[in-house]
């Protein structure tokens, strides 16, 4: 009988030795039996996993042959077109790596690709994470090193993309070096600290170099281990659904369902980044040629994730830039290149903590909102989103101008006004979608489902025949909480106080008035599901009983 | 209808109505739309006289004429001086005359607008016969003359009478523009000259880019090497003028050539350039391609059979 379910005996043979010795069977099991649930938008963070490892592994390669040096060089190589160019040796070895180094061309384009599709996966993933809720409590640390490794991803593409000495790099390099002119006192010391003199001296490279491939990857792996292990903790978050709760994880095993889709996925992840580095060209570096201080070209852009901070350079107006006792303060630098990605790093670092102050929600969630019951929050992901949007879009003004024919003045007096009203209208839009997403959930919820069956009664009026849902999307729709608005309670402490004297102790003082007016806000529209329950629906009375629910709802 | 009734509730039948939508106006606006190529065919269609086939050596200093004066004059003046709507053009050169003509910017279809390169609207033999009317009756020597040593337009088929004597001009040609292209061997002289004093306009590959005041710097990878020349020569619009003393002949040789060298170079990187745009292509292609394919992926490999409803 046991026989069928045996490993062979050598292999038990070499399995109790290593169990006697490090006790691996029990936790292994545990292990090996975790839950994952089973959604798409939980693989997202693992593209940037697997990209990561990409990275890791072309990059030890490049390392092998690229020298990171700005010694003065003439090439001769086996590009002829370049054959006896006064250039750098960082850029001479990229070269040899591109044509000299077998299949050297291709990791160095599979390594620019999967730095593109590394943080473009962290993006959407922390989208993800974001609109679902999953950064509540207990996961706030693990978003504060979400944050961090993004932060860093974008640092660590800066400096690679700036590496190899050619012409987009060097220029890449300036606008580094103009945003740190920008600060005030100590911007000429901090210039002159990085590059060892003025610009571009001869110590730049090899900084970065050894910044690109030994510290931020070092702090980067650091991350991403402490992201796993608080994850492994943790559990993933999930959707509500039958039989998931606070408590219980629905899902596949890690092994072997997990661990094979996931395997899996790994190689259809490096598939695409290959197939894209053998078919699609990118930063050629051979035609660009190398840099020098006197050269400068229009249509050259950082990489994707750069191009924020270059809208907002472009964008920002320098009338507001001023002079104090002859020392220039370059208000249209230091706002749109330091202020503007601070505020938008530090609002994703500080969002958790707000919105857990605002709501006085202390739970832990391991259930994720669906982003419409919680439509304040999915607002300002969308007016987050467009600001960044409108900001990456400004980056590449000049390419739009060109291509699409627009006056390039046009370009950024629009990109001006919707780096304001974009967001506005996109909060607005987004909350109202939001809310009358809630009320169809409401609907469905008590009435089901329209089946599409138009049937005539016997009075002669047409009504079309609701069918009871499934179970599995009733328990999704019933994962709302009744009533989720905080208003009431909170605003009339805060009234009350006004009249007898009495404080509840929450609403004391500014900041007490302050969320309970913030709770307010965020809460205050929230269809209230109190009372509804599932196919109780009146379907002949279906209009005026609608309105009257319509009525409550609006009155609160 | 029975085919559609069946099919309007299937889940991608929205996506096909949007995609027909998407069709229906993408292909009907470019049906309806003016394209520029229909307004420049008007205006050939103006200009054309009963053109002589090619062949003849000698200038035919009265067809020069004939054109100035129906296309030209109305708005440049029959001697040239210019009027409210045109510039003075007395001293502006042949190279000038020959750079805007023969890369179809003159004649405009709208003087208060840049024009985009296009089909010329004579051919080379009435082009000719144009500046030497030029030369002899406006400009009278004054700016500079069309430069003859780098290469001009290729040979057009239809210019000539049988295929052997396209092919051996065809083969001449060839032959200097080579002779011109190879005749520069200093990489460096040209790849400097021109990121320093081009590309910041139009573009480290060529492609040209955007300017301020709703001008625009054109792409210059179509130009032949003498019409690059002619622009340096007489700076039209908002290009400036590099004289013979500040890029010297030989200098301007090794930049074109560095230009023409770049753009024939092969994409060692892969089949898909992405026009050379580089960066904002690259991400573009990043997000639309790569990670749409892998999210793909990841929502067919946790796909699961949804509940009817």
């Amino acid at each position: 009988m046991s026989t069928t379910t045996q490993a062979p005996k050598a292999l038990r043979g070499v399995g109790n030795w290593i169990d006697d010795r490090f006790h691996l069977a029990k936790t292994g099991e545990k292990n090996l039996r975790k839950v994952f649930p089973n959604h798409w938008s939980f693989m997202l963070g693992e593209i940037a996993l697997y990209s990561f490892i990409i990275l890791l592994v072309t990059g030890v390669f490049l390392t092998l042959w690229f020298n990171p040096s700005m010694a003065h060089t003439t090439y001769e190589g086996s590009y002829q077109r370049l054959n006896g160019v006064e250039m750098s040796e960082a850029y001479a070895s990229t070269l040899r790596i591109d044509f000299d180094v077998r299949g050297g061309f291709l990791v160095r384009q599979i390594h620019h690709w999967a730095a593109l599709i590394f943080v473009a996966s962290l993006v959407v993933h922390m989208l993800r994470v974001f609109f679902t809720g999953a950064f509540r409590k207990p996961r706030e640390i693990n978003w504060l090193i979400g944050v961090g490794i993004f932060t860093l991803a974008m640092l660590e593409g800066l400096f690679g993309y700036s590496l190899p000495d050619d012409l987009p790099s060097g220029m890449g390099v300036r606008i580094l070096q103009g945003v740190m002119l920008s600060l005030p006192v100590i911007g000429t010391y901090v210039s002159m600290f990085l590059f060892g003199g003025e610009f571009p001296g001869e110590d730049i490279i090899p900084r970065l170099y050894m910044l690109h491939i030994l510290l931020i990857p070092g702090i980067l792996l650091a991350l991403i281990v402490a992201h796993f292990m608080i994850l492994w903790h943790q559990k993933h978050t999930q959707y509500p659904g039958t039989g998931r709760s606070e408590k219980k994880v629905v899902g596949t095993p890690m092994f072997p369902g997990f661990a094979i889709k996931a395997g899996g996925f790994f190689f259809f992840v490096f598939a695409v980044i290959v197939a894209l580095s053998a078919f699609v060209q990118i930063n050629p570096i051979h035609l660009f040629g190398p840099f020098t201080p006197t050269a400068i070209t229009s249509g050259l852009q950082p990489d994707w994730y750069m191009g924020f901070m270059e809208g907002s350079l472009r964008i920002f107006p320098n009338w507001l830039d001023f002079q104090i006792f002859g020392y220039a303060v370059p208000i249209g630098v230091l706002v749109p290149g330091l202020v503007i990605p601070g505020l938008i790093f530090g609002g994703l670092a500080a969002w958790p903590f707000l919105e857990q102050w605002i709501t006085g929600d202390k739970r832990a969630h391991n259930v994720a909102d669906r982003p419409r019951n919680a439509p304040v929050r999915t607002a300002v992901g969308v007016a987050g989103v467009v600001f960044y949007g409108i900001l990456w879009l400004a980056g590449a003004n000049d390419i739009l101008s060109h291509t699409f024919s627009i006056s390039l003045y046009w370009t950024t007096y629009f990109f001006r006004v919707a780096a304001i009203a974009g967001p506005i209208i996109g909060f607005i839009v987004a909350k109202r979608i939001c809310l009358g997403l809630q009320r169809r959930d409401r609907e469905t919820l008590e009435h089901g489902y329209e089946s599409g069956t138009i049937q005539q009664l016997p009075s002669g009026e047409f009504i079309e025949v609701h069918k009871e849902s499934s179970q599995e999307t009733v328990h999704v729709l019933e994962s709302k909480a009744a009533v989720d608005r905080i208003d009431d309670e909170a605003i009339a402490s805060v009234e009350e106080s006004e009249s007898d004297g009495v404080e509840a102790p929450a609403a004391r003082g500014l900041k007490g008035k302050l969320r309970a007016k913030l709770a307010h806000w965020y809460t205050k529209d929230n269809v209230s599901f109190e009372g509804v329950e599932a196919h109780t629906g009146h379907h002949l009375h279906h209009g005026a009983g609608h309105e009257e629910h319509e009525e409550m709802a609006g009155s609160h | 209808m029975k085919w559609i009734t069946a099919r309007r509730r299937h889940p991608l039948a929205g996506y096909v109505v949007v995609l027909l939508a998407l069709a229906v106006f993408g292909v009907g606006y470019a049906l309806v739309a003016p394209s520029a190529d229909r307004a420049e065919a008007q205006v050939m269609a103006a200009a054309q006289t009963g053109a002589e086939p090619a062949g003849g050596e000698t200038v035919d200093i009265a067809q020069g004429r004939d054109i100035w004066e129906r296309s030209c004059a109305s708005c440049h003046g029959l001697n040239g001086a210019g009027s409210d709507n045109a510039p003075d053009i007395t001293g502006a050169g042949g190279a000038a005359v020959d750079f805007q003509v023969s890369t179809g910017r003159m004649p405009s279809s709208n003087p208060d607008a840049q024009m985009p390169r296009k089909e010329p609207a004579w051919d080379r033999e009435e082009i000719d016969n144009l500046i030497a009317y030029y030369e002899q009756e406006i400009g009278q020597g004054a700016g500079p003359a069309v430069p003859e040593e780098p290469p001009g337009d290729e040979p057009v088929r239809s210019d000539y009478e049988d295929e052997d004597a396209y092919e051996e001009a065809k083969a001449s040609y060839d032959e200097a523009y080579d002779a011109y292209i190879n005749g520069a061997s200093d990489t460096q002289a040209g790849m400097q000259l021109y990121l320093a004093n081009c590309a910041h306009c139009h573009s480290w590959s060529g492609a040209g880019g955007g300017l301020t005041g709703g001008h625009w710097a054109p792409q210059i990878t179509d130009a032949t090497p003498r019409q690059l020349y002619e622009a340096m020569l007489t700076g039209p619009g908002q290009m400036p003028v590099f004289t013979e003393g500040t890029v010297t002949p030989d200098d301007k040789q090794e930049l074109i050539s560095y230009v023409k060298t770049l753009q024939a170079e092969p994409n060692a990187g892969g089949i898909f350039d992405l026009n050379r745009v580089g960066q904002v292509a690259e991400g573009f292609i990043a997000w639309t391609v790569g990670l749409t394919l892998i999210i793909a992926c990841a929502i067919w490999i946790t796909a699961k059979q949804r509940a009817h409803d």
